[in-house]
């Protein structure tokens, strides 16, 4: 009994002490350095574990900070973006604490989004997160954004569509989800929705590749708008793949949303930074050609072609006896013309005022003659706090671009050049001696397409303004709640004009009935939105958990306005579309679409985040929809825990699951059945029903999809490995059935069906030396999704994708009812030659393997970038050409035993295929490659050089490149591509596209 | 503190509902590209319901010409030798007709037309409550209804004459998303077109002495007021009656059907310039065609050097001679040409050549895409009428009619008699043959109607083909009927070329 009450004295004692210590306060001061080097950190923020918001400091720009704290025993933790955070235990006493902080090599600590305006940091968030950061972006050289992500994301299929300068890519995520709606992703730069539209710009009007206008427009190689972001603003990217993760983004998110971020300003002296590019551009690779000989020429021209060749024309194309080969793909696409780049950054900043200033001019010229991607860019992105509650934050950035893509992809006149290279033999030459341009003997439509490629324009010029604010107020702050309350408002808005010109002279415009044709496309995008947001943290006393309850209102309204004129018969030399003597296709349309959202979200955190809870809706209407006045429900919820230390000290494992549901707004007009005007009587003008019967009850496809996954990092964060797996299905597709025709209508719009994509993601990081002299990291990702059609509606058990192919001859798509949604068939011949349609493949690759490599030796750096592709098929139509005519290089090649049985040359095989058989299977080709993307190898120069030459702080040189290498058994150009462009379904269609370019560049990098 | 807070956040809260109220655009969003159909139904004006009216007048001929080279095809009047449309002359000579090219075809178009006639004939009625003159008057809208009802019978008039017993759907006017329309006997199939076209007469004779509130092309010319068109909707009625007294099926009671054939007849007479009268025989209805912009053109126009429409030597040997002994039939003689570039085509080892050409949509010898096509005119009409009697048997009244035509049109001797009913009905489908060649398919659908398939001549060199099932050919070789295009079939979850009544 004694002895207790000694011990409550004690502890008396001790509670008294304690009380009367809180009012004696102490300074701590230290220094904060990067562990591998003991450079100083600036901008760490260092905080006292259990201390609230307002003991709280940051670090200078020499790493120095001081911080005022309680006597005793007490534990600081210290945060610095790009870091590991670290707790340092300070003793009673002690008055300097330094710290030197680990690089968070795989970004577990980033903060990612988990709300409109929310965030976590990446090793608690509970959905799969895929970020890349600036450093990852700028290193090699990218024509667009999209082009510098390419084998950087997990679960992200980044595929281009052709060669082009310029750019011209797709991303897909997690499948085909759709059958006719937006294969796109939503991009959101700094809050702005910002529009990825790809303009086309009138080149079917040359090439005729459809009489269709919508058809025809889509083979234009059009580059998509996200190319007029300059990749070294960007400071992070942020994909959010599944529908849990999107939901959040509502009814356009069904292919994921893209979040976008770029560099701010930090604190400090001003920083400038300038990077000089320049190098070349380079085929990559081509088809190849046929060598022939007076007999194999007469063997193959003397019967088939047109006109024919007899033995006499043959010889008089011989030199010094025997026929001539010339590689007419290296006269076309064979130049290495000179690229560069500039860019220069300017950014700095105090407390109160924080600013990133950037310029950008890029020169890259195609290897096609007068082709060419030129763009210019200015950003300024300001922060500025107007009060203690109260900051502002603007961004804004101005865009010209131009680019001539040249005119290549599907032809019906002649226009396009590597659509005519596969009816030309190698030993017609295209140039006279003189150097003029000759008339073929063979071509397609008396195309020449040196002729065509020197004269023809393509040419498209973009001005884009894009400007956001961002205001964000701190009503109220406690030690345990606040409440913020931020609103946002964006604009992005841009103009286009596209003239494409065909002079008269062009061999294949005088087969046309009116030759000379000039194409006048103009379009205006405005995309606005506005959101606000109230966020409430609460977080009760023992700091055990915390609640941030957000809720919200989104506003968007986007308007897309495009017409044409098209004039035909021009007077040579002329290219006005006055001096036509006929005009032909032109149109005009207008788009308009407003979406409202509300949404609420709660986030549990519990154990310091380890516990993580979330849930949330989002409630939208759109005009796009039948109902315009009805709210769609998009509900998400998910769970994560994180189990610290489990295979040791800095180790974590994180299990995750989540569901989501998010949705695909219908096209603009799918709900309206028109009156189609146009057609005239006697003089007079008439108005009929449409032949496609709008639905006036459509509504969003629906995803609802179902992730799980862990995440688990090793060595204090040197290892990790994240592993998802998820199903989504999409119901109530939007699709264009053919009703009964007796209904008056030849298509009819429905929601209905159910797509199904389920898929693994898999992104591994490991650091296996970290030192000051030489650091090694290795990353890898790994994708796989199978896709399969579960039902299709109105008692249709297939049906054929607007766009499908070119005949069962040349396999087509076919979305059919428990098939993969992919698939491509056609037609293979039976012993007797009775054809019978055939599944020959599915678009959809197997798996997708992207691994790199960064090592630092002292100064010098050097990376790689490897991407494979396993599986998935693509109709290869330049395949076809060239088989069709008996040009395959592979015509007198060894015998092979061929898919038909057959033992002779494949060449052969697919000559005897086009021109008989009617077998597909020679023109369904697999796309598995490998390809090295980029590498880069550099060389950080002594201080001293880059003080002494250029007064600069840093210096850096470098050699980069970009598609270097290419291993794949594909015929022809790359199996990357889309005749088509960006396509949900009807990707893999190839049929003379642009050739693919590799890069090499020499790189100057200045830091003052 | 805490009601600080609070106000300031009742403020900023206050500040986003206004920006949440003022910053929002209407989100009914019209089309700004086209008209919509629910504008037409919900607001029709007088002006809206002119350009829907003349989008009737544009659909009804969209189909004439196919349906003219396609049954004509079909009755060796002629033949389509263009070398990139092989289908065209090989699915009616050697088959199969597919279900989805030639044999599906004369349905999308006409079924078009009826939907457009139906939103016309549901718009029309309601524009009574747009006030003012943009309004109808309670005439106007009854002679609208009474065009729109008369075109719509006209549309399916074509579906059933090129697939008969097949029958056809009638009640079609159905919202998109209910089941497709059930198909209807042939027999009824008449009788929905009579019962249709009797209403419309109804309407126009209420629209009284009003004018059409929209102006009719120069086809219509003498047939452009209610009262007038009232004469071709009893044209129309009459041939209805004589299509279903001679359908396989027919329930009409033949007498019953020839009367009113009679009656419609001497109706339309005045308004044709009198059924009877020689110098009358052009008079009627004509379609429209011109080159000019947004028209369609006359492509049986065709030039005589042109490698497209050819007419069948047949034509001339089996016509009759006129008085000298030596001249055949002036029709056939007026109404085709040499061609002046025979073409060859070849299919299935079969070589055709292109030696005959029709020459009646020439003007001056050259091809005219203005040239109009006629829709019914009044010698026609003799032999309608010659038909209805014959089928009642007054013989003497007929041969009047037939001698008429046979005299004045074809430069023949005139008959002395008729001779049995059976001889009366070749006469009178000799006579249809040439008086309506190349305008209408007459002859296949004569040949059809009548059960005399296997009297239509083969061409030289069509001999040895072999057409399969009787169910597409005839005993003779020539197809029976068109088909259900596969897409009507599969609404109804059938097999391609279904015949959903087992006919």
């Amino acid at each position: 009994m004694r002895k207790l009450r000694v011990w409550t004295a004690v502890l008396a004692a001790l509670v008294g002490a304690a009380g009367t210590a809180l009012a004696q306060e102490r300074q701590i001061t230290g220094t904060v350095t990067r562990a591998t080097d003991g450079q100083p950190i600036a901008e760490a923020a260092i905080s006292v574990a259990g201390g609230g918001p307002r003991a709280a400091a940051r670090s200078n720009a020499q790493g120095h900070y001081s911080i005022t704290v309680g006597p005793g025993d007490i534990k600081l933790t210290i945060r610095a973006i790009g870091y590991r955070s670290a707790d340092v235990a300070v003793a009673p006493g002690q008055d300097v604490a330094d710290v030197a902080l680990n690089e968070d090599i795989f970004k577990l600590e980033e903060l990612v989004v988990s709300g409109q305006q929310t965030g976590v940091e990446r090793r608690n968030a509970t959905t799969s997160t895929a970020i890349v950061t600036s450093e990852d972006l700028k290193q090699v050289q990218a024509a667009t954004l999209d082009q510098a992500l390419q084998g950087k994301l997990a679960g992200a299929a980044i595929q281009e569509n052709s060669g082009g300068p310029g750019g011209g890519l797709q991303i897909r995520i997690r499948g085909a989800n759709t059958a006719i709606g937006s294969p796109d992703p939503l991009f959101v730069v700094d809050g702005v929705l910002y529009s990825d539209a790809t303009l086309p710009s009138g080149l079917f009007n040359v090439t005729g590749s459809s009489a269709n206008r919508g058809r025809g427009e889509l083979q234009d190689d059009a580059v998509n708008r996200l190319a007029d972001l300059n990749p070294n603003d960007i400071a992070s990217v942020e994909v959010l793949k599944g529908a849990a993760a999107s939901s959040i983004y509502g009814s356009k998110a069904a292919n994921g949303v893209v979040i976008i971020t770029t560099n701010k300003g930090k604190v400090g002296r001003s920083r400038v930074n300038v990077t000089q590019r320049f190098g070349f551009f380079d085929l990559l690779r081509g088809p190849g050609e046929r060598v022939f000989t007076d007999s194999s020429a007469l063997a193959t021209f003397s019967a088939s072609a047109t006109p024919k060749l007899d033995s006499a024309t043959v010889r008089s194309y011989e030199v010094n006896g025997q026929l001539p080969f010339y590689d007419h793909l290296q006269e076309l696409a064979g130049s290495k013309p000179f690229a560069w780049e500039t860019l220069a950054d300017v950014s700095g900043g105090n407390d109160n005022t924080k600013y990133y200033v950037s310029g950008g001019w890029t020169d890259n010229p195609g290897i096609i003659t007068s082709s060419f991607a030129k763009k210019q860019t200015v950003r300024l992105n300001l922060e500025q706090t107007l009060s203690k509650r109260l900051d502002l934050q603007v961004t804004s950035a101005f865009t010209r671009n131009q680019t001539d893509r040249g005119i290549t992809n599907n032809d019906n006149n002649g226009g396009s050049v590597t659509y005519a290279l596969g009816y030309i033999p190698s030993f017609i030459p295209l140039l006279n001696p003189d150097g003029s341009f000759t008339k073929p003997a063979l071509t397609y439509l008396q195309s020449n397409p040196l002729q065509t490629a020197a004269l023809a324009t393509n040419d498209e010029q973009v001005i884009r303004f894009t400007g956001g604010a961002n205001l964000s107020y701190q009503a109220f702050t406690t030690d345990h709640s606040s409440l913020k309350l931020i609103a946002a408002a964006g604009a992005d808005l841009f103009t286009q004009k596209a003239q494409v010109i065909a002079p008269p002279d062009l061999f294949f415009q005088q087969s046309q009935a009116l030759p000379g044709v000039s194409s006048l496309a103009n379009g205006d995008s405005r995309f606005l939105n506005w959101n606000l947001n109230a966020i409430h943290s609460y977080s009760p006393e023992s700091g055990s958990w915390r609640a941030t309850t957000s809720v919200g209102s989104q506003y968007e309204d986007r308007n897309l306005n495009r017409t044409q004129v098209v004039a035909q018969g021009l007077i040579p030399g002329q290219t006005n579309i006055d001096q036509g003597s006929a005009l032909g296709q032109q149109f005009e349309l207008r788009t308009e679409e407003r979406t409202l959202a509300f949404y609420g979200q709660e986030e549990l955190g519990f154990m310091h985040d380890r516990l993580l809870l979330a849930v949330g809706v989002r409630g939208e209407k759109s005009s796009a929809n039948g109902d315009d006045s009805k709210y769609y429900l998009f509900p998400k919820a998910s769970a994560g825990y994180r189990f610290a230390n489990l295979f040791g000290q800095g180790s974590d494992l994180k299990l995750r699951g989540a569901y989501g549901e998010t949705g695909n707004q219908p096209l603009f007009g799918q709900k309206f059945t028109t009156l189609q005007g146009g057609n005239t009587i006697g003089g007079t003008i008439g108005t009929q029903v449409g032949q496609t019967a709008g639905n006036p009850l459509i509504q969003p496809e629906r995803i609802k999809e179902f992730e799980g996954g862990f995440d688990a990092s090793f060595a204090q964060g040197r290892a990790t490995l994240e592993f998802t797996a998820y199903r989504r299905r999409t119901t109530d597709l939007l699709l264009n059935l053919t009703p009964a025709p007796s209904t008056g209508f030849t298509q009819q719009l429905v929601n209905g069906g159910q797509f199904r994509n389920s898929g693994i993601e898999v992104a591994l990081g490991i650091s296996p030396v970290q030192k000051k002299n030489f650091s090694w990291l290795l990353r890898s990702t790994f994708n796989r999704v199978r896709s399969n059609v579960d039902a299709l509606p109105g008692g249709i058990t297939s049906f054929r994708p607007v766009n499908a192919g070119f005949g069962l001859a040349f396999g087509e798509f076919l979305v059919q009812d428990a098939r993969p949604i992919q698939q491509i068939v056609g037609s293979v011949p039976d012993s007797l030659g009775n054809l019978s349609t055939v599944f020959l493949g599915d678009a959809n690759p197997n798996f997708t393997l992207s691994l790199s490599n960064d090592f630092t030796f002292g100064n010098v750096f050097f990376s790689f970038l490897w991407d494979w592709q396993q599986g998935g098929v693509a109709q290869n139509q330049t395949l076809s050409l060239y088989d069709c005519n008996g040009l395959s290089p592979d015509f007198d090649a060894p015998v092979v035993t061929n898919p038909d049985g057959s033992v002779r040359p494949r060449g052969q095989y697919g000559f005897d295929a086009c021109n008989n058989t009617g077998d597909a299977r020679p023109f369904v080709q697999s796309t598995s490659f490998l390809k090295l993307r980029e590498v880069s190898l550099g060389l950080s120069l002594p201080r001293r050089w880059a003080r002494s030459i250029f007064g600069a702080s840093d210096l850096r040189v470098s050699v980069t490149g970009r598609n270097l290498l290419l291993f794949t058994n594909y015929f022809g150009y790359d199996p990357e591509v889309s005749n088509y462009g960006a396509q949900a379904i009807v990707r893999n269609i190839d049929l003379g596209p642009y050739p693919p370019m590799r890069s090499f560049l020499f790189n100057i990098s200045l830091g003052f | 503190m805490r009601t600080r807070a609070l106000r300031r956040v009742m403020a900023a809260a206050s500040l986003a509902g206004a920006l949440l109220i003022g910053a929002c655009g209407d989100f009914n969003v019209t089309n700004p590209n086209q008209p919509t159909l629910d504008d037409l139904v919900t607001n029709p004006t007088r002006t809206k319901l002119s350009a829907a009216a003349t989008g009737l007048l544009v659909g009804i001929r969209v189909d004439v010409i196919s349906y003219i080279w396609r049954l004509g095809s079909m009755g060796r009047e002629g033949i389509n030798l263009s070398g990139n449309n092989q289908p065209d002359y090989i699915e009616p000579y050697f088959g199969p007709l597919s279900g989805t090219g030639f044999g599906a075809a004369i349905w999308t178009n006409p079924y078009r037309e009826i939907r457009n006639a139906n939103t016309y004939i549901d718009a029309a009625p309601k524009s009574a409550s747009v006030p003012g003159p943009e309004g109808l008057s309670s005439g106007e809208i009854s002679a609208s209804l009474g065009f729109g009802k008369t075109l719509k019978a006209l549309a399916l008039l074509y579906v059933v004459g090129s697939h008969a017993a097949l029958g056809a759907p009638v009640d079609v006017d159905r919202p998109i998303t209910d089941p497709p329309a059930p198909f209807v006997a042939e027999d009824s199939v008449y009788g929905y077109i009579i019962g249709v076209l009797n209403d419309a007469q109804n309407d126009l004779t209420a629209a009284g002495g009003t004018a059409f509130p929209f102006p009719l092309p120069a086809g219509y010319g003498g047939f452009n007021t209610p009262a007038a068109f009232l004469a071709f909707n009893r044209a129309l009625v009459a041939k209805t009656y004589l299509y279903r007294a001679t359908a396989a099926s027919s329930t009409c009671g033949p007498t019953a059907c020839y009367n009113a054939a009679l009656a419609a007849i001497a109706a339309a007479s005045p308004t044709f310039g009198g059924v009877g009268s020689a110098g009358q025989f052009a008079t009627g209805v004509y379609y429209d065609y011109s080159a000019g912009a947004g028209d369609l053109q006359n492509d049986l126009s065709d030039a005589l050097d042109a490698p497209i429409y050819f007419a069948l030597p047949d034509l001339v040997t089996s016509a009759q001679k006129q008085t000298d002994g030596v001249t055949p039939d002036q029709r056939v003689v007026s109404k085709t040409a040499a061609a002046t570039a025979p073409t060859p085509q070849s299919v299935g080892g079969i070589a055709i050549t292109g030696t005959l050409k029709f020459s009646i949509y020439l003007t001056g010898g050259q091809p005219d895409p203005n040239h109009n096509i006629p829709a019914i005119r009044n010698e026609e009409l003799v032999l309608l009428r010659a038909e209805a009697n014959i089928g009642l048997n007054n013989l003497g009244a007929a041969l009047t009619d037939i001698n008429l035509v046979r005299t004045n049109a074809g430069g023949l001797p005139a008959l002395g008699s008729l001779g049995t009913q059976p001889q009366a009905i070749a006469e009178l489908l000799y006579n249809r043959k040439y008086s309506l060649l190349w305008e209408q398919g007459a002859t296949w659908v004569d040949a059809r109607r009548y059960g005399l398939l296997n009297t239509i001549p083969i061409p030289a060199g069509f001999a040895n083909s072999t057409p399969p099932g009787p169910s597409q050919f005839g005993p003779s070789v020539v197809p029976t009927r068109l088909l259900v295009p596969d897409d009507e079939c599969r609404a109804l979850g059938k097999e391609s070329g279904c015949s959903p009544l087992g006919t």
